[in-house]
C-alpha cells in the first residue's frame, strides 16, 4: 500500500515538475507560484475613517517552499493570506499566482483558518472529503485519497465520527488534511496551532513538517510564535506593527528533515532564531534592560 | 464507546471506579422510575377527581367526565361522524402546513443570502409581523369561501412565519467562515447550499418547525370556528352550543393527539438529520 502511494506521489511530482516548467515558459515567471506586488489593504473603521491594515507588501514565494510569517498581532497577517485566498477585495496592488492574477475567490489554494473550521454536521471523512468533488476522481482513487491522508494525519478508525467528539489536536489535523486532501498546490494557514497546548503544539508541527517532506506543497504559515516560525520554515517574513510592512525576511539554513523536539540543539537555529528576535523585539518595543532581565 | 455495566460485572468489581459508575447508574434508573411512578399518579388522580367531583359537585354539562367523554368518543368514532371531521382538519394541515414551512424557510434561506431583499423587506415583514394573525382569518373565509381552502390560507400564514424567521434567524448567525471555505474547497451554488448552509442552519430550521406545529392546529381551528361545515373546530363549536360537553373534549383530544403524533413526526426527522449534533453529549475522545 504504502509504496503505491509513494510511486503515486512521484508521479504526482514529476507532473509537478513538467508543470511548473510549462508555466515557466508560458509565463515567464521563474518558479514563482505567488508573487505580492505592493499591495496595501485598508478597512473602513466604524467611525467612517479608514484604516491601513497592510502598507505596500511585496513578496515572492516559490513553488516547494515553506514560508512562515510572524508579526505583532493583529498586524495584518491574517488579512495577507485572506487576499492571497481571494478571500476579501484588495485595496491596492496585485497579487499574481501560478502567473496569472488573484481576482475573485482563488479555488487553487488550500485554507486552514485559526479555528479547526471543520463541518460540524459532516464526518470526519466527509470533511476531507470535501474538496475532492470538484476533482472528478474516480470512486477507487477518491477513497484511495481519503484513506492515504487520514492515515497520514493518525486518523484512521475515526473516519466516522462527527467533529464534536474529536479531540482539539485531532480536529486541527484533520483540518489540515482536509486541505491538502485536494492537492492545491499552495496551503496557507492561519495560526492552526495557536490554541492548542504546548506538547499537542510540537506533535503536530512534527506531524506537518513529516507531511509536508513528503507533499513538498507549497506552505505559506502566519505565526505569531518565533520559535515555531524558525522551526517549520525555509525563510521567515517578519512584519511590522499596524500599518504592516515587511519589515525582512530571514532565511533558514538549517537542514532537513528536521527534528522538532530538539529543535534548539539543531543547527542554524540559534543563529536564526537570534537574527529575528533581533528584529522582532524593536517592533515590540522593548527596551534592552527588559530584554537582558528577561534572559 | 462507554458500555453500560450489567449489576454482575459490577459486583465482580473490577475496580472499585467502574463500581462506583455502575452504582451511579443504578442511582439514575431508580430515580426515573420513581419520576414515572409519580407522575402516573398525579394524572390518575386528576382523573379520579375529575370523575368524582362531576355530578357530585359540579353540573356534568359544565365539566363532563372521563368516563363520559369515552363513551363518547367512542359512540362519535363509531358513526364515522367524527372520523370525516378529523380527516378534513387533517387535509386542512397537510396542506396548509408544509407549503407554509417550506416557504417560509426558503424565504428566510433567500434573505439571509441576499443583503439588499433584506434590507428591503424586513422591516415591511417586521410589521406584518405585529399583525395579531388569527385576526386575518374571517378575511380568508371571505376571499376563499367556507371550505378547507380558507383554513388551509390560515394555516400557511401562521406556519409560514414562525418558519422564516426562524430559518433567517439562523442565517444571520451563520458563520461566514464555512461559506468562505466550503468556496474555496470549489463548493458550486448546490453544494453551497445543500451541504453547508442547509445543515448549519438545520438546528434552527428544526425550532421552526417544531414550533409552528401546535400554531397549525390552532390556524385550522381558528378557521373553523369561523365559518364551516366540517372539521374538529366545527364539531366543538357545534357540540358546545348544544351543550354536549362530552364532545367538545372529544374534540379537544383528538386535536391534542394531532399536535403530539405531527411533534413526534417532526422529532424523529429532527434527531436522524441533526445527528452530527445529539451524538456530541455521547463520546468524546482524547488524543
Amino acid at each position: 500500500m504504502r509504496d503505491e502511494f509513494m510511486e503515486q506521489s512521484h508521479q504526482a511530482a514529476a507532473q509537478e515538475i513538467s508543470s511548473r516548467e510549462a508555466l515557466e515558459k508560458a509565463h515567464g515567471a521563474g518558479d514563482l507560484v505567488i508573487q505580492v506586488e505592493n499591495v496595501t489593504k485598508a478597512f473602513q473603521t466604524p467611525d467612517r475613517g479608514t484604516m491601513v491594515a497592510l502598507d505596500n507588501i511585496s513578496l515572492n514565494i516559490s513553488y516547494g517552499e515553506f514560508v512562515t510569517i510572524v508579526g505583532p498581532s493583529g498586524c495584518g497577517k491574517s488579512t495577507l493570506l485572506k487576499l492571497i485566498a481571494g478571500l476579501t477585495p484588495i485595496s491596492g496592488g496585485r497579487i499574481f499566482y501560478q502567473g496569472s492574477e488573484v481576482q475573485g475567490l482563488n479555488t487553487k489554494v488550500g485554507y486552514v483558518p485559526q479555528e479547526s473550521k471543520l463541518f460540524p454536521w459532516l464526518t470526519l471523512e466527509d470533511n476531507v472529503a470535501f474538496g475532492l468533488d470538484s476533482k472528478h476522481y474516480s470512486r477507487q482513487k477518491r477513497e484511495q485519497q481519503l484513506r492515504y491522508f487520514i492515515n497520514l494525519a493518525g486518523l484512521t478508525g475515526f473516519e466516522k465520527y462527527y467533529p464534536a467528539q474529536l479531540s482539539g489536536g485531532m480536529g486541527k489535523r484533520a483540518s489540515i488534511i482536509r486541505a491538502l486532501a485536494y492537492e492545491p498546490p499552495v496551503i496557507l494557514m492561519d495560526e492552526p496551532f495557536g490554541p492548542l497546548d504546548a506538547q499537542t503544539r510540537m506533535i503536530l508541527q512534527d506531524e506537518l513538517l513529516k507531511i509536508w517532506e513528503q507533499k513538498r506543497q507549497t506552505i505559506v504559515f502566519v505565526t505569531h510564535d518565533l520559535v515555531e516560525a524558525v522551526a517549520l520554515a525555509d525563510r521567515v517574513v517578519v512584519m511590522t506593527h499596524r500599518p504592516a510592512r515587511i519589515k525582512d525576511v530571514i532565511q533558514v539554513p538549517m537542514n532537513r528533515p528536521r527534528n522538532i523536539f530538539e529543535i534548539h540543539r539543531q543547527e542554524g537555529f540559534d543563529e536564526a532564531y537570534g537574527r529575528l528576535w533581533n528584529i522582532f523585539r524593536h517592533e515590540l518595543n522593548i527596551g534592552g534592560v527588559r530584554n537582558n532581565s528577561d534572559g | 464507546m462507554a458500555k453500560e455495566m450489567s449489576p454482575e460485572q459490577a459486583r465482580a468489581g473490577v475496580s472499585s471506579g467502574e463500581a462506583a459508575i455502575a452504582e451511579t447508574a443504578g442511582f439514575v434508573w431508580k430515580r426515573s422510575l420513581w419520576v414515572m411512578l409519580l407522575r402516573t399518579a398525579v394524572v390518575v388522580g386528576f382523573l379520579l377527581l375529575w370523575e368524582i367531583a362531576s355530578g357530585r359537585w359540579i353540573e356534568p354539562f359544565l365539566i363532563s367526565s372521563p368516563s363520559r367523554i369515552l363513551s363518547s368518543m367512542i359512540t362519535s368514532f363509531q358513526s364515522g361522524d367524527l372520523l370525516q371531521h378529523t380527516w378534513v382538519t387533517f387535509q386542512e394541515i397537510g396542506i396548509g402546513f408544509p407549503v407554509g414551512a417550506l416557504s417560509g424557510i426558503a424565504l428566510g434561506y433567500w434573505f439571509g443570502r441576499s443583503q439588499l431583499l433584506a434590507e428591503i423587506f424586513e422591516p415591511i415583514i417586521m410589521a406584518l409581523n405585529g399583525i395579531p394573525r388569527t385576526a386575518l382569518a374571517p378575511l380568508f373565509i371571505v376571499w376563499l369561501g367556507i371550505g378547507i381552502w380558507s383554513k388551509v390560507g390560515v394555516v400557511f400564514l401562521l406556519t409560514f412565519f414562525l418558519n422564516f424567521f426562524n430559518t433567517y434567524a439562523g442565517m444571520r448567525q451563520m458563520d461566514e467562515e464555512y461559506i468562505d471555505l466550503a468556496r474555496l474547497m470549489g463548493a458550486n451554488r448546490w453544494k453551497l447550499t445543500f451541504r453547508v448552509i442547509l445543515p448549519a442552519i438545520s438546528p434552527y430550521v428544526f425550532t421552526g418547525i417544531r414550533t409552528s406545529i401546535p400554531f397549525s392546529v390552532i390556524g385550522a381551528i381558528v378557521g373553523e370556528f369561523i365559518a364551516a361545515t366540517e372539521g374538529v373546530g366545527f364539531f366543538i363549536r357545534l357540540s358546545a352550543g348544544i351543550f354536549k360537553t362530552a364532545d367538545v373534549f372529544v374534540g379537544i383530544i383528538v386535536l391534542m393527539l394531532m399536535v403530539i403524533a405531527m411533534d413526534k413526526v417532526a422529532e424523529m426527522i429532527e434527531k436522524r438529520v441533526l445527528q452530527w449534533q445529539v451524538r456530541t453529549d455521547h463520546v468524546t475522545i482524547q488524543g
